[in-house]
This record gives C-alpha cells, sequence and structure tokens, in this order.
C-alpha cells in the first residue's frame, strides 16, 4: 500500500508518495496558483502517473500547508510545523533546529531526538525574508527567481538592505538598479537581510547553536545564496535535503502510514 | 445611537434572562450588567468620568459616579464591528498606526463625537503611559479637569500611605468637580460589597480550576477586569455570584465546561474582543478550553471597612501589571501552577509595549516551570491587521506540541 503527503503551501503544492517501507516512491512541485483545489489535484495526478499506482492503492492520505483543510479524502489535517520536523527526521536522522522558509512564512522549530517539536517561531506579520519577498525582488531585478540562487556570487558585501518590510526592500532595490549598483552586490545585500531576520528566529528557539545540527527545508532552501548567507550569520553548518520542497508533503505521508495503521 | 445600542441590548438580555431563568446565564447576567454601565455612561444624566485602569471603581460607585476605563470602549467597539473606522480616523489625525489599537479606536471615537462629556476624569500611571496619554487628550478636548494617581510599583507601607493619601484627595478632587458630598458610610457600605463580590469571585476561580474544569474558553473572557467596574455595589455582588452558582452546580453534576476536556489553557493578557470564533474553533478541534486568562484574578486582601483608602491602595498596587515584569511573570507562573495548564497563548498585542516587550521574559518564564508559550503577535481589536492563516497554524502547532 502507499500513504499520500499533500502539502498546500501560498506558492507551491507539493505531494509524496511512500511505499510501506516508508521509501519515497514519487514526488511532486507545482505551482498554488489562484486555485488551491485544481494545484492538489495536479500534484496527486502527477505522483500517481510517476509510480505507476492506482489511486485506489493509496490507503490514506495527510495534509499540511496553509490549505490543509481544503484537501479532501485526508485522514487527518496536521501543520507544517510538525509536518516538517516529521519529514526531516526522516531524511537526516538526529536533527536539532530545522529552518523553514516557505512562501509566505518562516518558522524555526525546535526538535527533539525522536523528532518531535519541542518549540518553534514564526515570522511576525510581514513576509519579508520569504519565499513571497525573494519573488518580488527577482521581479524587481528582472530575474527568474531560480537564478537569484547564484547570482551573488563574486560580491563583497557592501549592500544593505531593508529586512524589516517587503515593500520598502523592494523600492530599496530599484532605486540601487538606478544608482547602478551591480547586480551580485544587490543579491548578496538582499540575502543578508533574509539571513539577518531568520536568525533571529532561530536564536528564539536555540539561543546557543553550538553543538546543535541544523538542516533547513521549503523552497527557500533551494536558493544556494540565502543559505550561504544564513550559515555565516549563525556561524553553524546548514543541512539542505537535495529536494527541500517536499519536507512537509513527506512529514504528512509519514503521518499518514503511522495513523492508518 | 449608542444609548440606543446599550439600551437595546439590555431589554434583549432581561428578556432572555427572564425567559430562561433555570438556565446558565451568568455570561448574560453580566453581559446585562455591562449594558445598563454603557447606557449611563450615555444616558446624559449620570455624572461620569472616564478613567485609566486600577482605578478604585468602589469609591466612584458610592459617590454615585458612573465610571469606565477607556479602554473599554475601545473592546466594545472592536466587538460591535465598529473599531476599524474609527482606527482609520485615528490614524487619519496622525496617530501612528503601530500604536495601540485600543487607544486609536476610542481616539477615533473621541474625534468623532462618539464619546460622552464626562464631568471628570482620572487617570493612573499603570498599566501603561499609553492609556494616560488618551485620558489627557480626552481632557484636553472635554476642557475637564484631570487628576491622576501615581502608583507606586512596589508593595511598601511608605508606597502604600502615599496612593491611599492620594485616594483621599481624589474624593476631594470627585466632590470639588462635581458638588457631590463624600457619605463615608456608604464607602464603608461600598466596601463591604466589594468584600462579599471578592470572596464570590475566589469561589468562582477556584471552581474553575477543577479538573475537568467547568468553564469553557469564553465564559470568563474579560470577566475579572470588566467586573472590577461593579465594586461597590450589589450588581457586582449579584454577577459574581451568577458565575459562582454556575460553575458550582456543572461541578456538582460532573460537568465539564469543555466536552471531553483534553488541553488546559492559560490565556495572556486580553483577548481577540473582535468577534472571531477561536476558542469554539480550539474546543471543537481540540478539546482544548482556556481555563484561567492572566487578568482574572483576585491579588488583594479583604479590604478593612474602616480603613479603606489602605485597603484600595494595597490592591492597586497589587496589580500584576504593575511594576516589572518579574511581578507579572511570577503571577502567571502562579496562575499556571493553580490551574494546572499544559500551555499558554501570548497574543502580544501589536503596538502594546507590555504585551510585545515582554514576550522573550515571559515565555522564559513560564519554560522554566515546563509550560510552553506560542506567541501570536496579533491584533486584538483592529481586525483590519489578522492574518487567520497563520494565528490558526500558530495555534494547532503549538496543540499538536503539547500533545505529543
Amino acid at each position: 500500500m502507499y500513504y499520500l503527503g499533500i502539502d498546500i503551501g501560498s506558492l507551491s503544492c507539493d505531494a509524496v508518495l511512500i511505499d510501506d517501507t516508508k521509501k519515497i516512491v514519487a514526488s511532486s512541485v507545482v505551482p498554488t496558483g489562484a486555485k488551491n483545489i485544481e494545484a492538489i489535484k495536479r500534484a496527486t495526478h502527477e505522483v500517481i502517473e510517476i509510480s505507476g499506482i492506482l489511486e485506489s492503492d493509496i490507503k490514506a492520505s495527510v495534509s499540511t500547508g496553509y490549505g490543509r483543510e481544503r484537501v479532501s479524502n485526508r485522514i487527518a489535517a496536521i501543520t507544517e510545523i510538525t509536518c516538517h520536523a516529521k519529514g526531516i527526521k526522516e531524511v537526516f536522522g538526529k536533527i536539532d533546529v530545522l529552518i523553514d522558509i516557505g512562501g509566505q512564512d518562516s518558522k524555526s522549530i525546535r526538535i527533539d531526538s525522536n523528532g518531535r517539536v519541542i518549540d518553534f517561531a514564526m515570522n511576525d506579520k510581514c513576509a519579508a525574508g520569504t519565499g513571497r519577498f525573494l519573488e518580488a525582488m527577482a521581479r524587481a531585478l528582472q530575474v527568474d527567481i531560480d537564478e537569484l540562487s547564484d547570482l551573488d556570487h563574486g560580491s563583497v558585501g557592501n549592500v544593505t538592505l531593508s529586512s524589516m518590510c517587503t515593500v520598502f526592500a523592494e523600492s530599496e532595490v530599484v532605486s540601487l538598479i538606478a544608482d547602478g549598483v551591480e547586480v551580485k552586490e544587490i543579491v548578496k545585500g538582499l540575502n543578508s537581510a533574509i539571513a539577518s531576520r531568520t536568525s533571529s528566529l532561530v536564536k528564539r528557539v536555540a539561543p546557543e547553536l553550538k553543538g546543535l545540527s541544523v538542516a533547513m527545508s521549503g523552497g527557500v532552501a533551494r536558493n544556494n545564496g540565502v543559505v550561504r548567507a544564513l550559515k555565516e550569520v549563525i556561524e553553524t553548518n546548514i543541512t539542505v535535503y537535495e529536494k527541500p520542497d517536499i519536507i512537509g508533503a513527506l512529514g504528512a505521508a509519514l503521518f499518514a502510514m503511522e495513523k492508518s495503521m | 445611537m449608542m444609548y440606543e445600542y446599550f439600551k437595546n441590548l439590555e431589554s434583549s438580555l432581561e428578556k432572555k434572562i427572564n425567559e430562561t431563568p433555570k438556565s446558565p446565564n451568568a455570561r448574560k447576567k453580566y453581559s446585562l450588567e455591562v449594558a445598563r454601565i454603557g447606557k449611563r455612561l450615555y444616558s446624559g444624566k449620570d455624572k461620569i468620568a472616564w478613567t485609566g485602569i486600577g482605578v478604585p471603581f468602589d469609591i466612584l460607585n458610592t459617590m454615585g459616579i458612573t465610571s469606565c476605563f477607556v479602554e473599554f470602549v475601545g473592546a466594545m467597539l472592536a466587538s460591535t464591528g465598529a473599531s476599524g473606522n474609527f482606527i482609520k480616523e485615528a490614524e487619519n489625525t496622525g496617530y501612528a498606526s503601530d500604536s495601540c489599537s485600543y487607544h486609536r479606536a476610542i481616539l477615533g471615537a473621541l474625534s468623532q463625537n462618539l464619546i460622552p462629556k464626562p464631568d471628570f476624569l482620572v487617570g493612573t500611571t499603570l498599566p501603561c503611559s499609553g492609556g494616560l496619554a488618551v485620558i489627557e487628550n480626552m481632557a484636553r478636548k472635554f476642557k475637564k479637569s484631570l487628576f491622576v494617581l501615581n502608583v507606586p510599583q512596589e508593595d511598601s507601607l511608605q508606597n502604600i500611605k502615599y496612593l491611599s493619601d492620594q485616594l483621599k484627595d481624589l474624593v476631594n478632587f470627585i466632590q470639588k468637580e462635581t458638588g457631590i458630598n463624600f457619605d463615608e458610610n456608604k464607602l464603608k457600605e461600598g466596601i463591604k460589597k466589594t468584600n462579599k463580590a471578592r470572596d464570590l469571585m475566589i469561589e468562582a476561580y477556584n471552581l474553575a480550576k477543577k479538573i475537568p474544569s467547568p468553564v469553557d474558553s469564553r465564559i470568563l473572557k474579560d470577566f475579572g477586569i470588566v467586573t472590577a467596574l461593579m465594586l461597590g455595589t450589589d450588581a457586582g455582588i449579584e454577577v459574581a455570584k451568577a458565575y459562582r452558582d454556575e460553575f458550582q452546580a456543572k461541578v456538582n453534576s460532573g460537568e465539564s465546561g469543555v466536552k471531553g476536556e483534553k488541553i488546559r489553557l492559560l490565556w495572556i493578557q486580553n483577548r481577540i474582543q473582535f468577534r472571531y470564533q477561536l476558542e469554539k474553533w480550539m474546543e471543537e478541534e481540540f478539546s482544548a478550553s482556556i481555563v484561567i486568562d492572566e487578568l482574572n484574578d483576585i491579588t488583594w486582601e479583604k479590604i478593612d471597612v474602616d480603613d479603606p483608602f489602605t485597603g484600595i491602595a494595597k490592591r492597586i498596587i497589587s496589580i500584576p501589571f504593575n511594576g516589572k515584569a518579574e511581578k507579572r511573570i511570577e503571577h502567571l507562573k502562579f496562575l499556571a501552577k493553580e490551574y494546572k495548564i499544559q500551555g499558554a497563548i501570548n497574543p502580544c498585542n501589536w503596538g502594546c509595549r507590555q504585551g510585545t516587550g515582554e514576550r522573550g521574559l515571559i515565555s522564559d518564564g513560564l519554560k522554566e516551570i515546563g509550560v510552553p508559550v506560542v506567541n501570536l503577535e496579533i491584533d486584538c481589536i483592529d481586525q483590519r491587521n489578522f492574518a487567520e492563516g497563520q494565528v490558526k497554524t500558530r495555534i494547532a502547532a503549538f496543540i499538536e506540541m503539547i500533545s505529543n
């Protein structure tokens, strides 16, 4: 039998299908768009197609993410905080602190040796430092969001950007472009702003990081520049899974398996 | 308009209570008395005073003054869904959008002439300077006299004497502003009523501590802070008695406030004041109940009727919000232990420096006794500044964490 996890976020809808041995047999990441029900169907359809199974082979599904209540045929809806902790424990074993930066939320999660959440902190009201922030900045720089990842190469880090507000930061980027500042420096400034904001979340759940293992999940973890900047700020190595977007959906799939036994 | 609103509220609540006199009606009786206070404030007939939090309402009540702390107006406007327009009005006149929305709401209402003119105003230096500034604004607008109680932070004989002397000055001030003569015997009678209400409230709170608790997450919302307006009156006794009796009956019959109570929570500072079914959702989704609020507690001794000013001074100084965060945290720890709670929710009201500034200290303090805290970072008054998805995710994740 198979177990499905669906993570319906603000920017992407992720699906993971696992088998009885907890092995990932298929995963999918699709844009959420304006209709999240459509995205859920698309992501589910993709994992079924990739794995070659029948829909009836799926014994149970669990949903997570901000749209978790919108998923039909679920046996439970569990928050992304709990699901990311579960997912990261599965792929890396012991992780003490998980940083999850998604489309509109960033979170730091403190996890015990059993993969259970023992504390967490989420970003304050503004989406600064999240996927939305990067999306807005990519637009201002007129580059594809995936290109941002390594555009900071060779920068000297002489640009400081507002880490408090997405709108202000976007205005700042536009001004810097007008002033002829090199793109690599602007991107480095953006990465540092995100890292600065995220590091305070990390400190809230782990004031002292010495000796702790830190991982990162969520779509923003695919951005190497952000991960590098964050490592510099928290002065700790950060482990990133090859598909950081699917950690939440993996956790949900694992819960589907547990809860249906 | 406001007079009609309170009058209609009063009559509809009276009707409901009379129709089902034997049903649990403590909350309805409480709301009825609140409506009556509101009606008197807007009647144009009563002597009225706008005040800060911590003001001795028993002194004012026994002198025939209807009085209310200004934050109540902000909460009331939010509960009727009207706060947004008034907050916007305050912002139009230059108040920063990241200042306290309780205060912005009343300042907006003030500029729209929706606040009745008082006979005088009484401010206090607790719990925050923002509230005092609102009262100063009102005094200026209405050209009415303002008396400010400077509340010392430490509980000492010298400080109690200092504050009780100010309370005597307050009485002289009220006499001068209203022409009402102070009657010592009336105050003594009022203090007896205060003490009676205090005893009943303690009984009600002790019953709320039972496992399972007879309270649901809504019945004690704002109860402690608003019932202070009724101190020194028969109405205060009636409301407290209704709560005590309702809780006692539930405990006797083994009925819990929340069916299948699983999670017991402490709510820190103020509740969300606009209409939002957060508590109901928590109860239905997780069998989680807010069994105690930070502002629902009696922290003061019975007042000596022969020396009321000293007793009232002690009461004001005892308010946990008065003074260092450490005092507040010790009180929160006490509540957490007494009510056997598993987690605490701190709304960290937007713009409230006590709500947000003490956030970390409170989390660390409660963590010391094994009680986790979730910080919501929400606005309890301004619905425009409220992200439902984020709030639900935080609370759901918090409850998942506690449950594990």
